[in-house]
């Protein structure tokens, strides 16, 4: 019974959307995240159990993977794809409010810049850890991160930027952030980063990968 | 008996035929060789290796290596003559700047014309003779401004944030003096009748003096592009009142003048057949197109292909292992100088994966299989696992670019004639390797390494009343990656292997 479960996680870590795709080749013609989610559902799993125990489970074990050098960006992306073929059928839980999220993430690249891949691969994994995530997109304004924050006054804010052109950027939101709501947490990553650079702008946190944003993320849930 | 014979230059696989005797030096100087000595053999820097063939070496040349503490396989090619089918490798030198002597059509004129190039990184000009189209005197320096940061996005930091714009100017502008000074002096104090510079757009605007402000962040996009004339006064030039000094303009963003040139030199603006151009650079711009629409772009590339952020990583100079090859199950490297190994450069690091990718010790997905994370190449040099992760993100931006274009214009792989790469890295590279990696995924007898095209447009130009250029910069649009959605799922295809 728990089988499931496991080969749900192993399609996930492993970048399977559903049946149809190509995607990792040996798998061909075999159930992707899609069908094996309706099924665990159909089985009975609790949607709550299908997220903890399959999807942030897949997520996590590809997110080490990729922190240790073993994945890269295309099988990630491939993974977040599964996921979110699987989240379809988690999605009307959240909403109704059988399943309860961890809480919000707000996402944006930062003003001046559209280098968005990074950030994508953060959010999906956030996401993947069974988080909300509001994605603001590139090019992301002060003005935008605080609509977003009037909307989700208890969100954590995520910023990256991959420009040491626009990175400088960074220092002003957060400065104007930590103005208008002092208790907002605000997560800044990127190549260009440092933890120095985090520390110089008053930033909270940073992270080099996003398998230490999700980290940092759940320490804070425990903490609370 | 055959009268003239072919010099093959390695590694950037060029032959030229000159005729029995010619001097070494007359060959090499136009690829931006240097003298140090002034020919005189006694500093080495000159020194080139013979792998085929044989040039002159008399006692006097071998007694100059034993002094010089060189073995028998180096040449010194301002001792050297022609004497026969010989191939050189040139590739040691730590200021080896691509210079060019393809030759190309134009009409005589009076006079002498200086065709410049001014790359981020390396300064190089030649003096033309407009009658015959000979080169007649070359220049090369590094870029002073490269004190102030190696790319052109920390160029403009400098000028931008950290009020630097003045000081870069001044910079530029007086090794571009030193240099034509020189020049001039060299071929006996002529007048040119013009001075074509071109570079790229942070180049073009710190040579201008025009502000980089709008370069700093998006879109990226500058109103000051356009061509600039300076009169010599303007620029500090002690020469005659009358030669014209023109900066070419910029085609959009981040892709200068020197790829305009680079379009001039590959004739594309009025091939029939589909061409393109790529520049294998830290930026790698990317051009493709015929006589009707030609699209540009830029894929910032990032610097692994020069060897940058590779954790032994090293520009292609003495001690980089430059080039990796498999015979049954001996793995070969070659050692520039060939000294003990001290590091990798881009066109080794390009060969390495591929013939680990042949032999299974990298899978598809870029992953070193086994527990170590690391290929030893020599005792002393080995990959690790991010490298291979820093050139998936190079080789995958530029294939990304290139299929963006093509298919922006609606043409198949197969429409394409040529694929021309300009770029002093291009002319190293192994081009059926570069297709096992995925950079360019052409037929390698599609590709023709070009050298320095923006310095042969430049040169081109000289020759031109401004309809080629007027017709390039009027067919030509610039592409911006950045706000095409595909870009993340084209771009992650094209980081497999
Ligand atoms: C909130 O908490 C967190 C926590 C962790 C976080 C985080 C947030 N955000 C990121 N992380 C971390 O987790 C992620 C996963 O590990 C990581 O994210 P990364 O984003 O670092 O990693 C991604 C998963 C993969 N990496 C990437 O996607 C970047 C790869 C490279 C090749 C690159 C790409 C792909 C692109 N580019 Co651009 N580009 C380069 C890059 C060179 C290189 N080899 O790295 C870089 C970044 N680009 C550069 C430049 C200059 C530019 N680019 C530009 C354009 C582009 C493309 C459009 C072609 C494309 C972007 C497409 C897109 N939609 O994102 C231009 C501007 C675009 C714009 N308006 O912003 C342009 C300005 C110029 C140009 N030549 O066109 C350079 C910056 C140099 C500098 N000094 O800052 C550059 C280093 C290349 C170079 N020339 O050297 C971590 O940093």
């Amino acid at each position: 019974m728990v089988d499931i479960l496991e080969k749900l996680t192993i399609v996930v870590k492993r970048g399977k959307a559903d049946k149809n795709s190509p995607y990792p080749p040996d798998l061909k013609g075999q159930d992707g995240a899609d069908e094996l989610t309706a099924e665990a559902l159909k089985m009975g799993f609790t949607p709550d159990e299908v997220l903890q125990k399959a999807l942030v489970k897949g997520m996590h074990l590809i997110g080490e993977d990729f922190s240790a050098g073993r994945a890269f960006v295309p099988e990630m992306l491939m993974a977040a794809k599964a996921m979110k073929a699987a989240m379809k059928h988690i999605e009307p839980f959240f909403k109704s409010g059988s399943v309860k999220q961890k809480g919000t993430v707000i996402m944006g690249t930062v003003q001046g810049d559209l280098h968005d891949i990074g950030k994508n691969l953060v959010a999906m994994m956030i996401e993947g850890a069974g988080w909300k995530v509001v994605d603001l997109g590139s090019d992301t304004s002060f003005e935008k991160f605080l609509a977003a924050l009037e909307e989700y006054p208890d969100a954590i804010v995520g910023m990256s930027a991959l420009l040491t052109t626009t990175m400088v950027n960074m220092k002003g939101i957060t400065e104007k952030i930590k103005e208008v709501s002092p208790k907002t947490i605000v997560m800044v990553g990127g190549a260009p980063l440092s933890q120095d650079f985090c520390t110089q702008i008053g930033a909270d946190f940073y992270s080099p990968d996003p398998q230490g944003a999700t980290e940092y993320l759940d320490a804070l849930v425990k903490s609370a | 008996m055959k009268d003239h014979f072919t010099v093959h230059l390695e590694p950037l696989g060029k032959k030229v035929e000159v005729p029995e005797g010619t001097p070494l030096k007359d060959v090499l100087f136009s690829y931006g060789v240097e003298f140090p000595c002034g020919g005189k053999g006694i500093c080495g820097g000159c020194r080139v290796k013979v792998l085929k063939g044989d040039v002159s070496f008399d006692e006097r040349h071998r007694s100059l290596l034993e002094k010089l503490n060189l073995d028998f396989s180096w040449r010194l090619a301002c001792q050297s003559y022609v004497t026969g089918d010989v191939t050189l490798e040139i590739g040691q030198f730590d200021t080896f700047i691509l210079a060019d002597s393809s030759p190309f059509l134009f009409k005589p004129q009076e006079g002498y014309g200086i065709a410049f190039d001014l790359g981020t990184t390396t300064m190089v000009t030649q003096l033309v003779n407009l009658k015959t189209g000979k080169v007649i005197g070359v220049e090369t320096a590094v870029n002073p401004q490269a004190q102030h940061g190696a790319d052109v996005i920390s160029r403009i930091e400098y000028a931008v944030l950290q009020d630097g714009q003045a000081t870069l100017t001044r910079l530029v502008r007086e090794k571009f003096a030193t240099m034509i000074h020189r020049l001039i002096r060299k071929a006996g104090g002529i007048a040119p009748e013009k001075i074509v510079v071109v570079g790229n757009t942070v180049m073009h605007h710190l040579f201008c003096g025009r502000d980089l402000t709008p370069m700093a962040s998006y879109p990226f996009e500058t109103p000051e592009g356009g061509a600039c004339h300076f009169t010599p006064e303007e620029l500090g030039l002690k020469t005659d009142d009358h030669t014209d000094i023109e900066f070419l303009p910029v085609l959009g963003s981040f892709v200068g003048s020197d790829i305009l040139a680079g379009i001039l030199a590959t004739g594309m603006a009025e091939s029939k057949d589909p061409l393109i151009l790529v520049d294998l650079g830290t930026n790698g711009e990317i051009v493709v197109g015929n006589r009707d629409r030609i699209l540009c772009a830029s894929t910032a590339a990032g610097p692994a292909f020069e060897g940058t952020n590779i954790h032994m990583g090293m520009r292609a100079t003495t001690g980089a292992i430059s080039s990796v090859t498999r015979s049954e199950e001996a793995i070969r490297v070659h050692i520039i100088g060939n000294e003990k190994a001290r590091g990798i450069c881009g066109s080794g690091l390009i060969d390495a994966i591929a013939v680990f990718l042949e032999t299974g010790k990298i899978d598809i997905g870029g992953r070193i299989k086994g527990e170590s994370g690391r290929i030893d190449l020599t005792p002393e040099v080995f990959l690790t696992q991010k490298d291979i992760r820093e050139l998936q993100l190079a080789k995958g931006a530029v294939a990304s670019g290139i299929q963006i274009l093509r298919e922006t214009l609606g043409f198949a792989p197969e429409d394409i004639r040529n694929v021309y790469v300009s770029g002093a890295f291009g002319s190293f590279i192994n081009l059926e390797n570069t297709r096992r990696i995925g950079l360019l995924k052409y037929p390698a007898d599609k590709i023709i390494k070009m050298g320095n095209t923006a310095l042969l447009g430049a040169k081109m130009s000289l020759f031109e009343n401004g309809d080629k250029i007027r017709d390039i910069l009027q067919k030509t649009i610039h592409l911006s990656l950045e706000t095409n959605p595909d870009f993340q799922d084209i771009f992650a295809e094209n980081m497999i292997f």
